[in-house]
């Protein structure tokens, strides 16, 4: 047999192919079951959470923040034996915001669709600095947590750690998301860092933990990140 | 262009006839002209459902059950069809968080899929959590170049498979990507990523010479090509630097080539090279005719794209 003639296409998958019964009734229960688990409440909050309910900080960024390094640091501490010193994510990461009411695992899956997972980057004073430059420079509310700092017209101020003031000569231990540490939003202070901790942990994940744990949110906006005057 | 196994297999024909000297021509039936039908889908991500009316592209588009239908009426058309699949199965809605690849590997089996490689997402449950959901494929995996001797794997993934439809052979084999900085360690364990050109030479070699294939097909996760790292090893290379492989199904990169790449492999032949986006929202389409005398060869071999 010889070879003669190939011919190459793609097909699209478009609402005029009618559903194969056979197919659609073997995935039914699967989604059932799935829409019942994505959609049972698991938590509750008072307000509506967002991402820009602040200037530099915001309702839903804080408690991001929050809840990686409650649910991270314990995992890093056991994985370790170190100790988390501070929290850094991207105000582009949090995808949606979570309506007053309900919370369901979908909005958790809406919030943050990707799949990244925690990561602790060891970083040095130096590093730390090139970190809040960037905060400075970028002016956003990105999340933190540990972390304070205010903003004033040339640079940044008041900077403490764990409730301790920023030390140069030291390291510190950042938590964050293996997206950024590999130089995702341009944080590009994360990459090769002093060392590298991978938790194997979703974010996610740890935020429906979150959500099981505790009944309702309490929101905390405390001024973690603001402008100077 | 006459294969080594087509001329077996007339050489026998002729012999055959002279010893039955006393039947008639027409006893034997001649040769057919005959048409293989290659469907393909690669990172689907499983997208059971299709994906949602509000979604930024592709509102509405893909879906298993659309597919199956689709796939349906191919095969209608033509019997002698092999459905594949280039990795990334896994990953991307909740079915996976919640199920684990199990529906993905029902559904496609239900659909068919005679051949499937890995991608890095199929190890995002680790390699043991991929081993839990296989027997709920009724197809195979194939990859030439991960070595899963050291793992849960060793034995249930083989370089290639062949499957003979109409007495055309075809091989195909898989190919995957460098797992070192795209998955964790903790997940693929002890899996050991081998070069795929490298490798995809010896396999082609062992489908042409001791398998005598007549079609040979890659399943490649190792992506199209990087702009922003040409020298990383693609498709567009595996393409350039090898032989004797007519079609390499890509995925990873979730090109989606609006029609096939033809492309010179290391001989000066033409090879074709496609990848179909994601999501399942495309599915690829590529027909090899096949002439049993060569009569409608005289033109050379022609590329419909």
């Amino acid at each position: 047999m010889i070879l003669y003639k190939i011919e190459g296409k793609q097909l699209v998958t478009d609402s005029t192919l009618i559903d194969n019964q056979k197919i659609a009734d073997i995935i039914a229960p699967y989604k059932k079951h799935l829409n019942e688990q994505l959609d049972s409440v698991i938590c509750i909050t008072p307000i509506n959470l967002t991402r820009i309910d602040g200037r530099l900080e915001s309702s839903l960024g804080n408690l991001m923040a929050d809840i990686c390094f409650e649910l991270g640091n314990p995992i890093f501490e056991k994985q370790t034996n170190k100790t988390i010193d501070f929290v850094l994510f991207n105000y582009g990461g949090i995808r949606a915001p979570i309506p007053k009411g309900s919370i369901t695992a979908r909005n958790a899956f809406e919030v943050m669709p990707f799949e990244n997972e925690l990561v602790i980057a060891e970083l040095s004073g130096e590093k730390v600095k090139e970190l809040l430059h960037y905060l400075f420079i970028n002016k956003r509310a990105h999340p933190i947590a540990k972390l304070s700092l205010k903003l004033n017209t040339e640079t940044y101020q008041d900077v403490t750690i764990n409730d301790l003031s920023f030390d140069e000569t030291k390291n510190y231990f950042v938590l964050t998301s293996d997206y950024l540490q590999e130089g995702g939003d341009k944080m590009n202070f994360f990459k090769n860092p002093v060392s590298l901790h991978k938790t194997g942990y979703k974010i996610r994940t740890a935020i429906i933990d979150y959500f099981k744990k505790v009944d309702s949110i309490i929101p905390n906006l405390d001024k973690r990140f603001t402008y100077a005057n | 262009m006459q294969t080594r196994r087509s001329f077996i297999q007339k050489t026998a024909a002729s012999t055959a006839l002279l010893g039955l000297g006393g039947f008639s021509l027409s006893s034997f039936s001649k040769p057919k002209d005959t048409h293989i039908t290659i469907l393909h889908t690669n990172d689907v991500h499983s997208q059971i459902e299709p994906l949602p009316n509000n979604h930024y592209k592709y509102p509405g588009l893909g879906g298993f059950s659309r597919r199956a239908t689709l796939i349906d009426t191919i095969r209608k058309n033509n019997p002698n069809t092999l459905l594949l699949d280039a990795g990334d199965i896994f990953q991307g809605t909740p079915y996976f968080n919640y199920f684990g690849g199990e529906l993905e590997f029902k559904l496609m089996s239900m659909l068919g899929y005679d051949v499937a490689t890995l991608g890095n997402h199929d190890f995002d449950n680790g390699i043991d959590g991929f081993l839990s959901q296989l027997p709920n494929a009724k197809f195979d995996f194939v990859s030439a170049n991960y070595d899963f001797s050291n793992t849960v794997l060793d034995g249930l993934v083989k370089p290639y498979k062949t499957f003979i439809k109409d007495g055309i052979k075809i091989g195909v084999f898989g190919l995957g990507v460098e797992l070192d900085g795209l998955v964790s360690k903790r997940l693929y364990k002890e899996t050991t990523y081998l070069n795929p050109i490298e490798l995809a030479q010896d396999t082609v070699r062992d489908l042409k010479e001791k398998e005598q294939c007549d079609l040979v097909i890659c399943l490649s996760h190792i992506g199209y090509y990087y702009k922003n790292n040409p020298k990383k090893v693609c498709d567009l290379q595996l393409a350039r630097n090898t032989k004797d492989i007519d079609l390499i199904i890509g995925g990873h990169t979730h090109t989606l080539l609006p029609k096939p790449t033809i492309e010179k492999n290391s001989a000066g032949e033409n090879v074709l090279i496609n990848q179909c986006g994601k999501s399942g929202v495309y599915m690829g389409q590529i027909d090899f005719y096949f002439s049993a005398d060569g009569s409608k060869t005289a033109n050379g071999k022609s590329i419909l794209v």
